[in-house]
């Protein structure tokens, strides 16, 4: 059985206008993608390929030149659609006087939440974003990192079936960038549909299940990560630590099989790994510091 | 006194007003919809008049499943972020000019204009205060929501449009509401501190009736006599003559005593009798039995009040019947509801200046609280009316073009709306905008004739043209003189329901139902992008 569409894109243009109507930029052109049920789903380019663009047309904030959008069975223009959607903007374009708290609740009143469930869900979202203890300070307090975190918790106030996100790892440190990305992962597994857009391409590859590349508003690759990343030319092998003669054997069995050795050598860690691992052990051993060698000194 | 309350009926003229109303909305909304239909067809053939109707559809849908709960979401919002954008310390420059006011208002002036001093100062304080405040968040809110992009986070939840346009002006009126009432009760209590101790704070409560103006002849005519002062507010009445002013009010119920109150002017010819006023007669007439009452006659108390009671039972000498003669008033002199009464200036060569608030029945007083809040509550409605006027105008330009958008609607609305009216109806001369600039050039006054040639008979076109587009304005500008309700409390007066409040009610609502529609699809057709 094919799974059900979340979005449904056909043909999408969009070419912005100036004050008389003349055409000043094509930032789409002849877009056309499917995004399914409980995937994650990453839109990919350079600044000004499109992605945001395409995020906003999805949302109805803009309208298209051409082309048909339809969110959740609806068209992008009608409002009763973002009922089961939430979204983050590439900024988080919040209200700067309000606190943590009436920001949430402000937003769930949107959706004629009772004063109760309002309740509710703002403690559980501002927990999940860990912002209880900055509840009752005003967003104009708070750093880059904090407000991309209530940006987050007001899209999901509702407990939305499709997320758009834009750039939601932009501004966040690599502990807040993992916890974003695990938190990705974690509603896909609850069954939600999210759509993502950046340039982090890490990210990316991290929590998307497909990838669509835009480059000058136009699709230039759609498809699964892994397909798209293998390299069907190569094959590689991770062994335990081998000796010289080892790797010598290996090469000889290779070219038995008109195979060569193309690299050897130790795998590294990503420094995200790095990172997170010192963290970690700074959080269990507060006291320990790293001290340099004796030479590193001089 | 110098203001007339001008009748308005809303319980007999509430159709016509509502016909004119449904009238002006209905052409205007039928033009556009008409040009928006042709516009469609002629740039996207058939299709393009199917697209305007679905949107006109889906804009009915909008307002009729909008939800109250998500309006005062919105209405919080805007509160919130006025009160902690500190457009609250309005208060405070209130407060500092209530503490040093007393020191610039006179104290040596007559008691009576102290208080009327006192209570337009209050007044107006709290109106030139809140006004700006109002016109500047409304004005600005939106489109700064726009240039910081905070409405994306709103429009991508199910708000509708009209929904932010509702819960805009609910905000900032509720906003109006609190200010207005806050400064209004301690603008209360400092008027309470002002009052000379010679002097109180009055509320009255008068009938006024009809004024028709008797010629030296006795026969009915327009105006009574211009005596030369430019200011036509009062007409006046030769002494000595047949000349009089016929006032016939309207009376509901008989009561035991009626209270009778006049400011009249007196004009000069002589110097009279010395140490006296001039001697003024009330007659009391009923054409339909004959009757004519005359009761003692009075000298006027200039600049100030004349009081008289009628009583029930009228004793008086009839000149037809050579005999003294007892009436009852409301039994023999009122006639079908109503009491006429001509005033006669006796002394021969003088003129008494009258204009029909000048004479009224006083019935009982109401406490001054009652009149002061009415005129609290004009305030209020004022800014509900410029609140409307200010998000609806944000919704479709910026905030320094909305402000001056809704602050030339109120200037002209308030001072200029009656020139326009000259102007239309050809009762201001000197002609156009061109014509007048011509005459201007070639240095013609506007009581010289233009030479008939082919100019001037092409600028007189062009000039038309654009009358008719004052003449569109004009029903378009609402009348704001009524929300300025300071002038009958200051006077000492109630503020009449029919006259102020409802006639400033019923503007604010003309006008709130088409601002909420141009604001509706403003937000909807538009893409929220800064750009």
């Amino acid at each position: 059985m094919e799974t059900q569409s979340v979005i449904q894109i056909k043909n999408l243009t969009k070419i912005y206008r100036d004050f008389w109507g003349r055409k000043k930029v094509r930032a789409l052109n002849s877009l056309s993608l499917d995004v399914k049920k409980g995937e994650v789903f990453g839109l990919l380019g350079p600044n000004g390929s499109g992605k945001t663009t395409t995020m906003k047309l999805l949302l109805g904030l803009l309208f298209p030149t051409e082309g048909e959008i339809t969110v959740l069975g609806k068209p992008a223009s009608d409002v009763s659609k973002n009922e089961w959607i939430g979204y983050l903007p590439e900024e988080s374009y919040l209200y700067r006087f309000l606190n943590a708290e009436e920001t949430l609740d402000f937003y769930g009143r949107l959706f004629d939440m009772s004063p109760q469930q309002r309740k509710e869900r703002s403690n559980q979202l501002l927990e999940l974003v860990g912002l209880q203890n900055a509840r009752k300070r005003q967003l104009k307090e708070y750093s880059k990192g904090m407000t991309r975190r209530i940006g987050l918790a007001q899209a999901l106030i509702n407990n939305p079936d499709l997320i758009l996100l834009d750039e939601p790892t932009s501004g966040l440190d690599p502990l807040g960038s993992r916890d974003m990305k695990d938190l990705i992962v974690k509603l896909r597994n609850e069954g939600k549909t999210v759509v993502m857009c950046s340039h982090l391409l890490a990210d990316v590859q991290d929590v998307c299940d497909r990838i669509a590349i835009l480059y000058a508003g136009e699709l230039k690759e759609l498809g699964r990560v892994d397909d798209l990343l293998k390299e069907q030319h190569e094959t590689e092998l991770l062994t335990s630590k081998l000796s010289a003669e080892a790797v010598a054997d290996v090469e000889a069995v290779l070219a038995k099989h008109n195979a060569k050795l193309l690299r050897h050598g130790h795998p590294t860690n990503s420094l995200e790994d790095l990172f997170l691992k010192t963290v970690q052990k700074s959080q269990e051993r507060p006291g320990q510091r790293f001290v340099p060698a004796a030479s590193e000194k001089s | 006194m110098n203001f007339d309350a001008k009748p308005f009926l809303p319980f007999s003229n509430v159709e016509n007003g509502l016909m004119h109303w449904l009238l002006v909305f209905g052409s205007f909304t039928g033009a556009i919809f008409a040009a928006t239909i042709l516009i469609a067809l002629g740039i996207y053939g058939v299709s393009g008049p199917v697209a305007v109707m679905s949107r006109v559809r889906q804009g009915l849908h909008d307002f009729v499943n909008s939800s109250p709960k998500r309006i005062w979401a919105i209405a919080w919002l805007t509160i919130m972020e006025a009160v902690r954008r500190k457009a609250l310390l309005v208060f405070v420059v209130f407060a500092f000019l209530m503490m040093f006011a007393g020191w610039f208002l006179d104290s040596e002036l007559r008691a009576d204009l102290q208080v009327k001093n006192a209570v337009s100062f209050a007044l107006t304080t709290v109106s030139w205060l809140t006004i700006p405040v109002l016109l500047l968040l409304s004005c600005w809110g939106l489109p700064e929501d726009i240039r910081v992009r905070s409405i994306h986070t709103v429009v991508t939840k199910p708000v509708r449009r009209n929904e932010i346009v509702m819960g805009r002006i609910l905000g900032f009126a509720s906003i109006a509401a609190g200010i207005v009432a806050m400064m209004g009760a301690i603008g209360y209590v400092w008027i309470l501190r002002q009052v000379p101790n010679n002097a109180s704070l009055i509320c009255r409560v008068p009938v006024y009736g009809t004024l028709q103006f008797l010629d030296r002849e006795g026969n009915a005519t327009d105006k009574g006599i211009n005596t030369g002062d430019i200011w036509e507010f009062r007409s006046y009445i030769e002494g000595g003559t047949k000349a009089s002013a016929a006032y016939k009010f309207p009376i509901d119920a008989p009561v035991d005593r009626i209270k009778l109150e006049s400011r009249f002017e007196a004009f000069r010819t002589h110097k009279g009798r010395m140490g006296q006023s001039v001697l003024v007669r009330y007659v009391l007439v009923n054409s339909t039995k004959d009757l004519r009452v005359p009761l003692d006659s009075f000298e006027i108390k200039e600049f100030n009040l004349n009081e008289h009671y009628l009583e029930r039972k009228l004793s008086f000498y009839d000149e037809t019947r050579m005999d003294k003669r007892t009436v009852d008033l409301f039994d023999d002199v009122v006639d079908q509801n109503s009491l006429t009464i001509e005033v006669q200036c006796l002394d021969a060569g003088q003129y008494l200046g009258m204009a029909r608030p000048d004479f009224f029945i006083r019935l009982p007083d109401r406490p001054f609280a009652v009149g002061y809040f009415k005129a609290v509550l004009g305030i209020w409605l004022l800014t509900v009316f410029i609140v409307s006027t200010g998000v609806t105008s944000s919704t479709f330009v910026k905030g320094p073009v909305a402000t001056l958008l809704t602050f030339s609607l109120l200037i002209i609305g308030q001072g200029f709306r009656e020139f326009m009216i000259k102007l239309i109806t050809g009762v201001q001369k000197g002609g156009g905008p061109i014509e007048s600039w011509y005459r201007l050039v070639t240095h013609m006054n506007d009581t010289l004739e233009l030479p008939d040639n082919i100019g001037i008979k092409i600028m007189q076109s062009i000039d038309n043209f654009m009358l008719g587009g004052l003449w569109l304005m004009q029903h378009l500008i609402p009348d704001l003189s009524s929300f300025v309700m300071s002038p009958y409390v200051a006077n000492g007066f109630d503020v009449p329901w029919n006259v102020a409040i409802f006639r400033s009610l019923a503007i604010t609502i003309g006008y709130l139902v088409p601002s909420l529609l141009i604001g509706y699809y403003s937000l909807t057709l538009r893409e929220l992008e800064a750009k």
